[in-house]
């Protein structure tokens, strides 16, 4: 099992934070942010030297919650400042990006990180529809196109053009090509059937999140049967499951911690705003619909001491078949940073060490 | 959909007679169809709003007797050219569809003078080895050809006894996967050209595409997402788009003309 980390930058506010989405940007403290990303650095140094695989960044706009609006840059703070590990972008909202931009980025960085690019390309939650003005009925039809187009960029070798749905270019010729050929382990994320056809189509990996074993299950289970379709079968590298965890000494501190986790959604719009995504926003896992994550906390999946952790692992891997765990240990928009700290020593201690052979 | 523009006509060329579809006024633009023969798709309707569109039945195909006589693709080509005479066009672009494609860089090469501009639509004159044209049941056939035919609002319909007339004039005529004597002649082709080629081709890689850039002077290359090898049927509104802002502007089509002003 190789093991990620969800860094969010954790942005420390001295006054409580509002919860609705968007938060006001007027409240927003600049040495607060500095902070953030200073410690981020700190923080990535640890993972590093805990022997973590890969650290993950997003792309999340309007809050302090995830400070990383442009996981791109993200990504190249990372890659200047850390030596060895692997940056994985999970990755540029591509819907509401141009999908050139994202493709010529992307090889401009695995280039300048000397190949340590991981990629996922992917919808986006709910609430980033409204961040760029962005018609969630078409959301999932431009993600499609333009996952296509950043591929057909990467490749391609002659100047050519794009005659899209969405997207329309009449010449395409990048500089540079990623330094990973023909181009960095790239994933498509999320459960949607869609998503899932995509990868399997394009011999890519396939990411699901925050679902219960059983639920994302049911999406890696049809990946595989479409790789099967189309003639191959992926390695458990390239099933990423993103979760929380939540790690203790004891089980009954895990659970403690559970109890003690605000029930709150990570992106909380207006009720008006919500019901109406809830319509207009179609998600689903495997063809199966399900409503978009709008309105609940995400749950946290893995939960107990480091022993208890172990056989989750063991059993997500069975039920998953994922191969990467991409963690938030502590809630992604949590701020205390003094638990976080003690869950990634110690799950790098006592869990690390044990999930390396699953 | 409106009732089509297009009018039936014959010319008698080369000892053929060769029906023709017509419709559209301005600059002639001249259609060579694939190996399934001459079918009018939404894309003819809407090129014919902006030129005299005449989509060429090349002998052997459709209800034209058997042609057991044009043994090449160069032959064919100048039979066409002598069609193409015979209507009185002097000039004129020149669009080849899949197998129509290889007809068509022939006829560029034989009359380079007269063609102003070449459209390549998934062309056949160069091809993955192993290609094959689309064969089977016409459900199977279709699932070649067309990206979504699920979608379609009627697939064209396949007569199994055209097909097993037009076969072996098929074959005799495509030649070899890579033709390295057209291929050195492409070389000196300097008319504008335009190729494309569906991102979902189960026929002809949509990878052939750079080929023809990498032997051409003057070739653009596009991709029509999400269309297979029957592009035009696919998606005619933007497979249309980009031929005719080809055809019109030539090499300064890569030069956008999209407005973006929401409101002034």
């Amino acid at each position: 099992m190789k093991v990620s980390f969800f860094e969010t930058a954790r942005y420390q506010a001295r006054q409580p934070l509002p919860s609705e989405w968007p938060v006001p940007s007027g409240i927003y403290e600049p040495d607060a942010g500095a902070r953030a990303y200073r410690g981020m650095i700190e923080r990535l140094e640890f993972v590093e030297e805990l022997g973590f695989d890969w650290v993950s960044v997003s792309e999340h706009h309007y809050s302090p919650r995830i400070l990383t609006p442009s996981p791109i840059v993200s990504a190249a703070f990372l890659a200047a400042h850390l030596k060895k590990i692997k940056i994985a972008l999970l990755g540029p909202i591509v819907p509401q990006s141009n999908p050139v931009r994202v493709a010529e980025e992307i090889a401009m960085l695995d280039t300048m990180a000397q190949g340590r690019l991981v990629v996922g390309l992917l919808r986006g939650t709910s609430n980033e529809s409204l961040t760029y003005d962005l018609n969630p009925a078409e959301a999932r039809e431009r993600t499609d196109e333009g996952m296509e187009l950043v591929l057909k960029a990467w490749t391609e070798p002659q100047p050519f053009g794009w005659q899209g749905r969405h997207f329309r270019y009449r010449t395409i010729s990048i500089w540079p090509r990623p330094l990973q050929q023909p181009h960095p382990p790239t994933y498509a994320l999320g459960t949607s059937r869609e998503s899932c056809d995509f990868a399997a189509r394009h011999h890519l990996g396939c990411g699901v999140s925050y679902g219960s074993f059983e639920s994302v299950g049911k999406a890696t289970r049809y990946y595989r049967e479409q790789c099967a379709h189309y003639g191959w079968h992926p390695s458990p590298e390239q099933i990423i499951y993103r979760a929380n965890m939540l790690l203790a000494d004891t089980d009954d501190e895990a659970q403690e911690l559970l109890r003690k986790l605000p029930g709150q959604a990570p992106f909380s719009m207006r009720p008006g705003v919500r019901e109406a995504m809830m319509t207009l926003d179609s998600r689903n896992i495997a063809g199966e619909a399900r409503s978009p994550i709008v309105s609940g906390a995400l749950p946290t999946t893995f939960v107990g001491s480091p022993d208890t952790v172990v056989e989750q692992v063991r059993r997500c891997r069975d039920v998953v078949g994922a191969g990467v765990l991409d963690l938030s240990l502590h809630p992604p928009g949590s701020s205390e940073l003094e638990p976080l700290m003690r869950a990634l020593e110690l799950f790098g201690k006592k869990v690390l060490p044990r999930i390396r052979d699953i | 959909m409106a009732p089509s523009a297009f009018r039936e006509g014959h010319v008698d060329a080369d000892g053929f007679r060769i029906r023709y579809m017509e419709a559209g006024e301005g600059v002639p633009l001249v259609h060579l169809h694939g190996a399934g023969g001459l079918r009018l798709t939404p894309s003819h309707e809407l090129l014919a709003r902006r030129f005299r569109v005449v989509a060429f039945e090349m002998p052997g195909f459709g209800d034209s007797p058997l042609n057991t006589r044009t043994e090449s693709m160069p032959e064919l080509a100048s039979t066409m050219a002598r069609a193409i005479d015979k209507l009185g066009l002097d000039t004129f672009n020149l669009m080849g569809t899949s197998f129509g494609g290889k007809t068509a860089v022939w006829l560029a090469l034989q009359a380079t003078q007269r063609v102003l501009a070449l459209v390549l639509e998934a062309p056949a004159a160069i091809r993955q080895e192993g290609a094959a044209p689309p064969s089977g049941t016409p459900e199977e056939i279709a699932r070649r050809l067309y990206a979504h035919p699920e979608r379609l609002a009627s697939i064209p319909p396949i007569d199994p006894a055209m097909r097993a007339k037009t076969q072996p004039l098929v074959q005799r005529l495509l030649g070899p996967h890579r033709d390295a004597d057209l291929e050195s002649r492409l070389q000196d082709l300097s008319t504008p050209t335009l190729v494309l080629f569906g991102t979902l081709d189960r026929v002809i890689a949509p990878a052939m595409g750079r080929l023809y850039k990498d032997l051409m002077p003057n070739c653009h290359l596009v991709f029509v997402y999400d269309a297979a090898h029957a592009i035009s049927t696919d998606r005619p509104e933007a497979f249309t788009e980009v031929v005719v802002d080809f055809l019109e502007r030539h090499e300064a089509f890569v030069i956008s003309r999209a407005e973006t002003v929401i409101h002034p």
